[in-house]
C-alpha cells in the first residue's frame, strides 16, 4: 500500500461537476489568484478531433481544457522541453499531465533538457489513454468510449502499454489529483514537495484529510496493472527475444523514425540516424550485400532501433508515444517496456521518480553487478 | 607479403628483422623518405612497447606520426596460438585492418607546453610546512592551503616530542615563521581546495577562502602535495568507552592540551595521584596498529612524572610497539618505580563514587579493577575529515579506512594513484613527526627532480572534440569525464572540452547519445573502416 505519511492531502469540495471540471476550475482559480502565471494543459483542438498542449495565461481560455484527454498525441514531456529548456525566468507555470508524462519531464530535467525551477508538475490518477490511431478514425466514438473508461477505470479499450502501467496512480511531480476509490464528484489534491505545499497554502486549501480510501482504491488498480504487465511482457518475450524474433518484430518497420520524433526522452538535436553522417559509400553497402547475400535498404533499420534501445532503456517511462505514432503497428512501446524493465531492474532504477535519483549511466558505483546477475 | 602487396594504394611492402633497433629505425626513416610515403603501417609487436619509437621515427622522416598505424601481430597473433597457419591468416587480416584504418587517419599536430614548476600543498601541519619550506628553499613557488585559521596542525598541541623530548613549540614556531615570511610561499588559511583538474606539470586549481560566498582563487601548479593529516578515533564509538558520564577521562589530544596549558589536574582541581593510560583503543575495530601511540603514551608518563612528584602511572597495553634504534631505550628509561606496565587483553572504563575505574582482563584471563584519579586513552588514529573530501576533489583512491592510497606500498609510497599528486605525512597512514618530515622532504625532492622548470610536456593530441552543432547540452559527458576536462557552457548550453586537460579516454564519446563527442584518431569513419575490414 502506498505510504501516505509524507503527503499533505486536501479534499476538494464538489459543486456538482465531474473530476475533470473540478481540476479545470481549480486551475482557473489558481490563475486568477496569481498562484501561477500560466498553465500548460491539454486543450481540445480547433477541429474538436484532437488535443494539443497549450500554454494558457488567461483563465477564460481554460474553457476547452481537458486535463485527462482520451489520447496523448504529444507527450507533455516534449511540450515542456520545448517550453522550458532554458528555464522559465520569473514565470511560475503549472504543467498538468499524466503521471508517465511527468516522469518523462523528470528524466529530461536530469538530462538538462527541462529546467523545472519555475514549473509545478501536476498529475492525476490515470485511467490510461486510447490508441491514437483508433481515436482519429472517429473522435466522437472515442470521446464516448473514454467517458466510460474514466468512470470505471476498467482498462477496456486503453492502449496495451496503459494496461500494464506501473505509474498510473503514483505521485511523481509536486501535486496529484486522486479520485480512484472515492465517491463520485469527490477528489483529493495531494502534495509531496515544498512547491506543492506552497500551492496548497497559497490557495488556502486546508489539509490533513485522511487519504486511506484513495490509497485502498488504487491498490486494486495497481495490482491489476502489475499482473497485466507480467502477463503481457511474458507473452511478448516469447515473441521478440532473440535475434531472429526481434528482426521479425521490426520487419514491418518503414524507417520513418516517428517513434524517435515523438519520444519524450529522445532529446538529441539531430538524430545520428537522420544525419548524413550515418551514410557510407555505395561500395560499402555493396560489400555488405555481397557478404550477407543481400542487404535491405535503407540499411541499418534494426540498428536504429537497437541504438534507441541502448540510449532510452534506462530512462524509458513506457508512455506509449512511440507505439501511438508507429504507422506499421509494431508494438514498439511494449518492446521498449520489456527492455527498459530489465535494464532498469539491473541498476535498481525507476526512471522519473525523483530528480535527485541520478541516471545510472552517469554515476559510477564500484559495487554494481557484483554477485548473481538475475538478468543473465 | 604477397597478400598485402596487392592491396589498393599500397606502395611498398618490406620486411625488416629488428625494426626497433638503431639500424632498423634509420632504415625505416630512409624507406619513408625514399618512397615519399603518405601513410605507414607496421605489423610488429605491441603498441605499448613500440608505438612511440616508430612514431618518433616517422616524425624524423617528415611523416606525421598519426598517419602511422601499428598492427600488433605478436601478442594478438603469434603468441595466442601454436597453429601457425591460422595465426598467419589472422596477422594478414590484422594488417589489412590497419591499412583500411590508416587511410582515414588525419595528421594531428603536436602541441608543447612548458611545465608549471609551482606546487600546491594542501594541509598546514608539520608535513605540509616542511614540504613548503624545502621547496621554497630551492626557489620554488608554493601555495599552502590550510582549512583552519592557523598553521601547525596536530603537533601544535604537543609540548615535547619523543624520543629526544625536544621542545615542539620552538621547533614549530621557527618552521611556521620560515613559511610565513618566505615570499615564495603563499599561505591561504581558512581555505578549501574545490577543484583539482589536470595532470603532472599542469594542474588547474580552485581554492575558496572563508565562507562559500567569498571569491574563489584560481591557481595553476605543476604538482600537488596532499598533507591533510590524521585525527583520533572517537572512543565513544568503541565498545567499553562510551564515557559521557565518567569524569577525568581524557583522550591523548585532550591530555596534550591540558599539559600544554601547564596544569594537569582532575576535575576537583588537584593533580592526579594515580593515572591509567590505556593503549590500543580501537586497534581491533580498525584492524591496524597506529604505531605511535605506545611512544606518545610513554611520553605522557614522562610529562606526569616530571611534573607531579607523587604520581603513579599504569600503562595498560596489548602489544608494546617500540621499534627502531631509539625507541627501545626510551621505553626502558620511561619505566620505573612510578611507572608500571600491565599487559591486558580487554578493558573498559566505568565510574564509582565520582572516580574512574578501569576494568580489565589480564593475560591470564583474570578480571581486575583499577581505581585511579585520571584515565588517558590512546585511540587509533584515523584519516582527518579533509582526506575524503580532497580525494574526491582530486579523483584519487583511498584505502578502506579512508587514508590516501599510495601508488605502491614499497616503491612509490610518496605518490597517490594519480601522476603529479603526492602524499606527505599522516594523510597516508599514522606516522611519527620524523616519519612525516622524511616523507615531506622526499616528496619535495621528488618534485624538484622531475618537475624541472623549462621542461616541456606534450599534452595528448588524440583528444575529445565536441561538435556544437550536434550537442544538446545534456551534460552526460561532463558526468563521465574522469579528468574534469569537459564542462557545460551554460549560456550556449553546449559541452566544451578543455584541450590541455583532456586525455582522450573516450568516455564522453561513449556516453554522448547525439554523436557530438568524438575522439580524434578514433573517429567514426576510422572505426567503421576497421570493423568493415575485420568482418569482410
Amino acid at each position: 500500500m502506498i505510504s501516505l505519511d509524507r503527503l499533505r492531502v486536501a479534499a476538494l469540495v464538489s459543486d456538482g461537476n465531474d473530476v475533470k471540471e473540478m481540476i479545470v476550475s481549480l486551475l482557473g482559480k489558481a490563475l486568477r489568484e496569481g498562484v501561477f502565471d500560466a498553465v500548460l494543459v491539454p486543450l481540445v483542438a480547433p477541429g474538436q478531433d484532437s488535443y494539443d498542449y497549450v500554454l494558457v495565461g488567461n483563465p477564460s481560455l481554460l474553457k476547452g481544457a481537458n486535463p485527462i484527454p482520451p489520447v496523448v498525441p504529444v507527450s507533455g514531456g516534449r511540450a515542456l522541453m520545448s517550453l522550458a529548456r532554458r528555464g522559465t525566468g520569473d514565470m511560475r507555470i503549472a504543467a498538468v499531465m499524466r503521471p508517465c508524462e511527468i516522469r518523462a519531464a523528470i528524466e529530461l530535467a536530469k538530462l538538462g533538457q527541462v529546467d523545472l525551477k519555475g514549473i509545478t508538475l501536476i498529475g492525476m490518477d490515470c485511467p490510461g489513454a486510447l490508441p491514437l490511431q483508433d481515436f482519429v478514425k472517429s473522435p466522437e466514438d472515442g470521446e464516448e468510449k473514454f467517458k466510460t473508461v474514466l468512470r470505471s477505470f476498467d482498462d477496456d479499450g486503453v492502449r496495451p502499454v496503459c494496461k500494464m502501467c506501473r505509474s498510473s496512480a503514483t505521485l511523481f511531480g509536486d501535486l496529484h489529483f486522486g479520485f480512484v476509490g472515492l465517491e463520485d464528484r469527490s477528489c483529493f489534491l495531494m502534495s509531496q514537495t515544498t512547491k506543492g505545499n506552497d500551492v496548497l497554502d497559497r490557495m488556502s486549501l486546508g489539509t490533513g484529510v485522511d487519504a486511506s480510501a484513495w490509497a485502498r482504491g488504487i491498490e486494486g488498480l495497481s495490482a491489476r496493472r502489475e499482473a497485466g504487465r507480467t502477463e503481457t511482457l511474458g507473452e511478448l518475450s516469447e515473441r521478440v527475444v532473440g535475434t531472429e524474433k526481434l528482426l521479425r518484430a521490426f520487419g514491418d518497420c518503414i524507417n520513418c523514425h516517428n517513434c524517435m520524433r515523438v519520444c519524450p526522452i529522445c532529446y538529441c538535436r539531430v538524430c545520428g540516424f537522420d544525419s548524413q553522417r550515418g551514410g557510407h559509400p555505395a561500395v560499402d553497402y555493396f560489400q555488405r550485400a555481397q557478404s550477407k547475400g543481400s542487404l535491405r535498404l535503407p540499411a541499418d533499420t534494426m540498428l536504429f532501433h537497437l541504438g534507441r534501445m541502448a540510449h532510452m532503456s534506462l530512462s524509458c517511462v513506457s508512455c506509449g508515444a512511440c507505439e501511438d505514432a508507429c504507422p506499421a503497428s509494431i508494438p514498439i512501446a511494449q518492446i521498449f517496456s520489456l527492455v527498459g524493465d530489465r535494464a532498469q531492474r539491473a541498476f535498481d532504477y525507476f526512471p522519473g521518480s525523483s530528480v535527485d535519483d541520478a541516471i545510472p549511466l552517469l554515476v559510477f558505483r564500484e559495487e554494481e553487478f557484483e554477485g548473481d546477475d538475475e538478468n543473465g | 607479403m604477397e597478400a598485402l602487396d596487392s592491396r589498393d594504394e599500397v606502395v611498398v611492402v618490406e620486411r625488416h628483422r629488428l625494426l626497433c633497433s638503431h639500424d632498423g629505425k634509420s632504415w625505416l626513416e630512409n624507406r619513408i623518405r625514399e618512397n615519399s610515403l603518405t601513410h605507414l603501417v607496421i605489423a610488429a609487436c605491441s603498441p605499448r612497447d613500440r608505438e612511440q619509437i616508430f612514431m618518433e621515427a616517422c616524425g624524423r622522416a617528415g611523416l606525421n606520426p598519426h598517419l602511422f598505424q601499428l598492427a600488433n601481430v605478436r601478442e594478438h597473433c603469434a603468441w595466442t596460438t601454436d597453429r601457425k597457419e591460422e595465426a598467419t591468416e589472422k596477422a594478414i587480416r590484422m594488417t589489412r585492418i590497419a591499412i583500411a584504418r590508416v587511410r582515414y587517419q588525419a595528421p594531428l599536430e603536436k602541441k608543447e607546453i612548458e611545465v608549471n614548476p609551482d606546487v600546491l600543498v594542501v594541509g598546514g601541519g608539520v608535513a605540509g610546512l616542511r614540504a613548503c619550506a624545502t621547496l621554497a628553499s630551492q626557489l620554488r613557488k608554493v601555495f599552502l592551503v590550510e582549512s583552519t585559521d592557523r598553521l601547525g596542525g596536530m603537533i601544535a598541541r604537543f609540548e615535547k616530542a619523543f624520543p629526544d623530548m625536544r621542545d615542539v613549540k620552538s621547533y614549530l614556531e621557527n618552521l611556521v615563521n620560515d613559511v610565513r615570511s618566505n615570499p615564495r610561499i603563499e599561505v591561504m588559511t581558512e581555505a578549501k581546495v574545490e577543484r583539482i583538474i589536470g595532470f603532472f606539470g599542469n594542474f588547474e586549481i580552485v581554492v575558496r577562502k572563508g565562507g562559500s560566498d567569498s571569491g574563489a582563487t584560481e591557481l595553476r601548479v605543476g604538482a600537488v602535495i596532499l598533507a591533510t593529516g590524521a585525527s583520533l578515533a572517537d572512543p565513544k564509538g568503541i565498545e567499553g568507552f562510551d564515557l559521557c558520564a565518567v569524569p577525568d577521562v581524557f583522550t591523548a589530544l585532550e591530555f596534550e592540551d591540558m599539559n600544554r596549558r601547564g596544569c594537569i589536574v582532575c576535575r576537583n582541581g588537584s593533580p592526579p595521584k594515580s593515572v591509567a593510560i590505556i593503549h590500543c583503543i580501537g586497534r581491533e575495530e580498525k584492524g591496524y596498529c597506529s604505531g605511535i601511540c605506545c611512544m606518545y603514551s610513554l611520553k605522557f608518563s614522562r610529562y606526569l612524572t616530571d611534573k607531579i612528584s607523587s604520581v603513579q602511572v599504569t600503562h595498560l597495553y596489548r602489544d608494546m610497539c617500540v621499534p627502531g634504534r631509539f625507541y627501545q631505550d626510551y621505553f626502558e628509561e620511561s619505566l620505573g618505580d612510578r611507572v608500571k606496565i600491565v599487559r591486558h587483553r580487554k578493558s573498559r572504563v566505568t565510574e564509582k563514587e565520582g572516580r574512574p575505574i578501569v576494568l580489565y582482563e589480564d593475560v591470564n584471563g583474570r578480571e581486575n579493577a583499577l581505581a585511579v584519579d585520571m584515565v588517558i586513552l590512546a585511540p587509533a588514529m584515523e584519516p582527518a575529515d579533509g582526506s575524503r573530501r580532497i580525494a574526491e576533489v582530486a579523483g584519487i583512491p583511498l584505502d578502506k579506512e579512508g587514508f590516501i592510497l599510495e601508488r605502491h606500498p614499497k616503491l612509490a609510497t610518496e605518490s597517490s594513484g594519480k601522476d603529479g599528486i603526492y602524499i606527505a605525512g599522516c594523510a597516508q597512514e599514522p606516522k611519527s613527526i620524523e616519519e612525516s618530515v622524511i616523507q615531506a622532504e622526499a616528496v619535495a625532492g621528488k618534485i624538484m627532480a622531475s618537475l624541472v622548470p623549462g621542461r616541456k610536456i606534450e599534452p595528448e593530441v588524440r583528444i575529445s572534440t565536441i561538435a556544437d552543432s550536434f550537442c544538446q547540452g545534456c551534460g552526460s559527458c561532463v558526468a563521465v569525464c574522469p579528468y574534469g576536462a569537459v564542462s557545460l557552457d551554460e549560456r550556449r548550453k553546449v559541452a566544451v572540452v578543455n584541450e590541455v586537460i583532456c586525455r582522450g579516454c573516450g568516455n564522453c564519446a561513449a556516453a554522448c547519445p547525439s554523436g557530438a563527442a568524438s575522439i580524434r584518431h578514433y573517429t567514426r569513419s576510422q572505426m567503421y573502416q576497421e570493423i568493415m575490414e575485420a568482418v569482410r
